[in-house]
């Protein structure tokens, strides 16, 4: 008897996707927007749409909320066609960029608003309202109006308003742009929490791929209205499908070649740089003599002084650049041919008995299952 | 196409969306628009001694037709008169000088508010705008007591020995001039500030690091960034200034010849309705113009 | 780079002076004891006195308050819509239309509009009143306030109108719970300049009135053409001094709405 997968219900096919968007469109005249896109959300995902400024990733969200009417296609959400439904009769909710809290109201108004249109009681509001507050650490500022707030307590009130709905689905746009780097890394996480609590769907829109990492239960990559990837923040990392989603997400190295085939200790690429063969375990198949390439990640090269002890994947080159991180140190190496490639190597040594410097002569290495091979 | 919810024809058409449009836009088309037809109409109209002293476009005697009075007499009336076309012209003439003088010494006081120091520019503004509130009437009659041969200016010059006869400004153009600018410095004063305040100050600092001397930078860099505002000023200012009646009227002489001056003298005097049309439309055909571009200009700043 | 130059304080000062003399020197002379405009006799309330007892004067500022009020508060309601109307519904049949008839009124010489709305009164057989002035007030001040409240919409964060629906709210609730409420002091600036364009009107309000409403601008205008009298100015003064308390009011007011906003 299989067990239900909750910890990743896309593997499941025995579970339903929460939200079906199926062959969307968004055409603004001639420039089309969204192009044909088709995306299965599962309930309780935290779900990111990443990409480049002009991706179409806020248009998409916009689509879901109801602001942008779709060319062409649908969406379901557990089931129900919403396509049609206006948007202030879409059990879903935003919160906005700008965050959009209303001047004139106070925390606890802004935040009872979804509930009164609702025709709630009085009893039940004061309540949802309370634990709203408390839930974003608010309660001291109910009385207080927006203009008053600082930028990360206008965050808050602007996730407690579109929370305090209990919302089938929330969207969030760039929730996190205007605030400052440690504020967002402890709100990122306050977010997740918030999000596991209350067992609500997420589907947030970021162009910062940590954030997107960080949060995501999956990341969809998108470009040009097209989805790219959709996948685990590991998988994108560490498998992504071609040259692109591996160039957008952080660092790597790209190594272009001809497929020489398979043998013992793996595929064979003979590499533009080095016109020596390097490998990586993953197998591929496709034509001997085709162009494929590797993509490397910086801390997987290993940077050494001394030859390595190993068999294959060895670059030799000299330190062009360092740049010191605290906690590591990004070398980028110049290889004889000119090519310079990017190593992150931890600072485990406090003392500088092993400290790399600039014009040292050093040796790069990997291991074949470091590797990731693309084909496009 | 996205499935479509079937709404009833009703429903489509008698949404809250079209009843916003509506009411503001029936209003408009029934007070607004539908005036100048009926202007039109009259304008082709023959005066005659009867309540309302001009004749029906439409008249139904016994046969089942009705009758049509229309005539151009009126128009011909028009152009033969040179007196009429000579006022046209001054109006256009007294427009356009008014205009250029109201724009000289408002953007002065307008550059000098945007340049002061920031506290003070409400308050400075909120005291260009305060005449403006009281009423224009009143203001223009306060230049009758000043500018009269035995007014306030006269006692003043010659009490400070500056002349030794009285100068007669009341009931000629120099009168006219004065009342117009007085009365409409308001008008270009608001939009010119509104743009230079919105001006980038950088700008003008680039360009004295670029080496340009501060009279250069006038006329090449501050000039040509507000000539949005300049140009919403000179419209507000040139247009209504063609018809205006009452500066010409109470500050004017019988020579100051204006059109609006006329149209009410045709209306009021001579009770020729359709002289007085006559003259209105061929006033709004030499205004279509610069309307539309001053509605044009307006959408274009808004968007 | 503000370098508040001579040039600029002496423009300032020679063009408030230009502004202010003339209102001055009115004030002054209504207090005048003779009838003379040049010749200041001694300080006298006389003329105050006598405009009281004057029942002309007396029914045409009742007419022209009633007028004012009426067809200012209808201006308002009809400018608000127009001004969304114009920056928040897009395209739509007829907006050209539309848009030339709200910005020309704006310009159009009053004697075309005073005659225009005229005619089409004695067309429609509407008797000329009380009724028609306001009717014709109503016409060019909607195009004030419209214009007002669009400029205040270029400023106003759509994303607030989102949220809104986003929420829950209909399209026309939240007109009314949140449009509404964040751009008032944009229409009660809409309302006041209605008000004093209506009270200062004289050219519309002569084609369009009939017997028995006759305006206090009409009446004024009527007094001048007889010559100058320290009576008119008596009249003047008292309009200029309430209109004066009533910007003064209202921008003390502004700027304690914006205290509020920002502190509480």
């Amino acid at each position: 008897m299989t067990e239900t997968n909750t910890t990743e219900p896309w593997l499941d096919s025995s579970q339903k996707p929460y939200i079906q968007i199926e062959n969307v469109t968004k055409k603004f005249g001639d420039f089309t927007a969204i192009d044909n896109l088709s995306l299965d959300i599962y309930k309780n995902e935290f779900f990111s749409l990443l990409g480049p400024s002009g991706c179409g990733k806020t248009t998409l969200l916009r689509m879901l909320a109801g602001f942008e009417r779709f060319t062409e296609g649908r969406v379901l959400v557990d089931g129900e066609d919403i396509s049609e439904i206006p948007p202030h009769l879409r059990p879903i909710n935003m919160m906005f960029q700008s965050y959009a809290l209303f001047p004139h109201l106070t925390v606890e108004k802004n935040i009872a608003f979804g509930l009164k249109q609702d025709k709630l009681p009085d009893n039940i509001i004061n309540q949802r309202v309370e634990e709203m507050l408390q839930l974003v650490e608010l309660t001291d500022f109910a009385k207080r109006k927006p203009g008053q707030l600082s930028g990360g307590q206008s965050q808050r009130v602007a996730l407690a308003r579109s929370l305090a709905k209990q919302p089938k689905l929330l969207l969030l746009d760039e929730p996190l742009g205007a605030l400052d780097k440690r504020l967002r890394e402890q709100t990122q996480f306050e977010l997740m929490d918030i999000q596991e609590k209350l067992e609500v769907t997420f589907v947030i829109v970021t162009h910062d791929q940590e954030e997107a990492m960080t949060v995501s239960s999956r990341i969809g990559v998108m470009d040009s209205g097209k989805l790219i990837q959709v996948a685990t923040p590991t998988q994108i990392y560490e498998a992504p499908i071609n040259r692109e989603v591996a160039d957008f997400i952080g660092d790597v190295n790209i190594f272009k070649g001809i497929y020489k085939g398979q043998d013992a200790k793996g595929t064979q690429l003979l590499s533009e740089d080095s016109k020596s063969i390097i490998y990586a375990t993953q197998k591929v198949d496709v034509p001997v003599g085709n162009r494929i390439w590797f993509a490397l990640r910086p801390e997987k090269l290993e940077i050494t002084r001394k030859l390595p002890e190993v068999d294959c994947n060895i670059l030799k080159g000299k330190i062009e650049d360092i740049g010191y991180g605290g906690s590591f140190s990004t070398y980028h190496v110049k290889l004889e041919n000119g090519r310079q490639l990017t190593a992150i190597r931890a600072n485990r040594e406090r003392t500088a008995e092993h400290h790399l410097t600039w014009g040292d002569e050093v040796y790069l290495h990997w291991s074949p299952d470091s590797a990731v091979v693309l084909l496009s | 196409m996205a499935n479509q919810a079937k709404k009833s024809l009703f429903k489509r058409t008698f949404n809250g969306r079209n009843a916003a449009i509506s009411i503001p836009y029936l209003w408009l088309l029934l007070l607004f628009l539908f005036p100048f037809v009926i202007v039109l109409k009259i304008s082709l109209a023959q005066p005659i001694i009867a309540i309302p002293p001009y004749t029906p476009l439409f008249s139904w005697g016994d046969s089942l037709w009705p009758k049509i009075q229309a005539g151009l007499d009126s128009y011909l009336f028009l152009f033969s008169d040179s007196l009429y076309i000579k006022a046209y012209l001054s109006s256009i003439k007294i427009a356009t000088i008014s205009t250029v003088l109201t724009l000289i010494i408002g953007y002065a006081i307008a550059y000098s508010i945007a340049r002061a120091p920031t506290r003070w520019r409400g308050i400075l503004l909120m005291l260009v705008i305060l005449p403006f509130w009281t009423s224009f009437l009143i203001r223009v009659y306060a230049w009758i007591g000043i500018l009269k041969t035995e007014g306030l200016l006269n006692l003043a010059l010659m009490t400070l020995g500056i002349i030794e006869k009285p100068l007669i400004i009341m009931n000629t153009d120099l009168a006219v001039y004065i009342g117009i600018v007085y009365s409409y410095l308001p008008f270009m004063i608001l939009p010119l500030y509104a743009n230079l305040e919105k001006m980038d100050m950088n700008l003008l600092e680039a360009a004295a690091d670029l080496g340009c001397r501060p009279f250069k930078t006038f006329w090449t860099v501050t000039i040509p960034l507000s000539l949005p505002g300049i140009l919403a000023g000179c419209f507000l200012v040139f247009i209504p200034v063609i018809g205006e009646f009452v500066i010409p009227d109470l500050l004017g002489g019988t020579k100051t010849l204006m059109i609006g001056k006329v149209l009410w003298g045709e209306f009021f005097y001579n009770r020729d309705w359709p002289v007085a049309s006559a003259v209105a439309i061929i006033m709004l055909l030499l205004l279509v113009v610069p309307i539309i571009l001053y509605q044009k200009s307006q959408e274009k700043a808004i968007s | 780079m503000t370098r508040f130059s001579k040039f600029n304080v002496s423009a300032i000062i020679l063009g408030f002076t230009f502004l202010y003399l003339p209102i001055i020197l009115l004030i002054l002379f209504s207090f005048n004891e003779s009838r003379l405009v040049t010749v200041w006799a001694g300080f006298s309330t006389k003329w105050y006195v006598e405009l009281m007892q004057n029942q002309g004067i007396k029914d045409a500022a009742w007419v022209t308050f009633k007028v004012a009020f009426i067809s200012s508060s209808v201006a308002t309601f009809l400018g608000t819509i127009a001004g969304l109307v114009m920056t928040r519904f897009g395209k739509f049949r007829g907006r050209t239309l539309f848009s030339g008839m709200i910005y020309a009124p704006m310009v159009m010489p009053e004697v075309i509009l005073g005659l225009s709305t005229l005619l089409t009164f004695i067309t429609l057989a509407i008797d000329r009143g009380v009724l028609t002035v306001t009717l014709a007030h109503i016409t060019f001040s909607m195009c004030y306030v419209s214009v007002i409240i669009q400029s205040r919409m270029t400023s106003y964060d759509d994303s607030i109108t989102e949220a809104a629906l986003d929420l829950g709210c209909t399209p026309f609730r939240t007109f009314l719970l949140i449009t509404l409420p964040i751009i008032l002091p944009a229409v009660i600036s809409g309302w006041l300049l209605s008000f004093t364009m209506s009270l200062d009107d004289l050219v519309i309000a002569s084609f369009t009135s009939g017997p028995g409403s006759t305006t206090l601008p009409m009446k004024i205008y009527s007094m001048v053409r007889l010559g100058v009298t320290p009576e008119i100015n008596a009249v003047s003064t008292i309009l200029v001094g309430l209109v004066t308390v009533g910007v003064i009011t209202a921008s003390l007011i502004g700027k304690k709405q914006k205290q509020q906003l920002a502190q509480n």
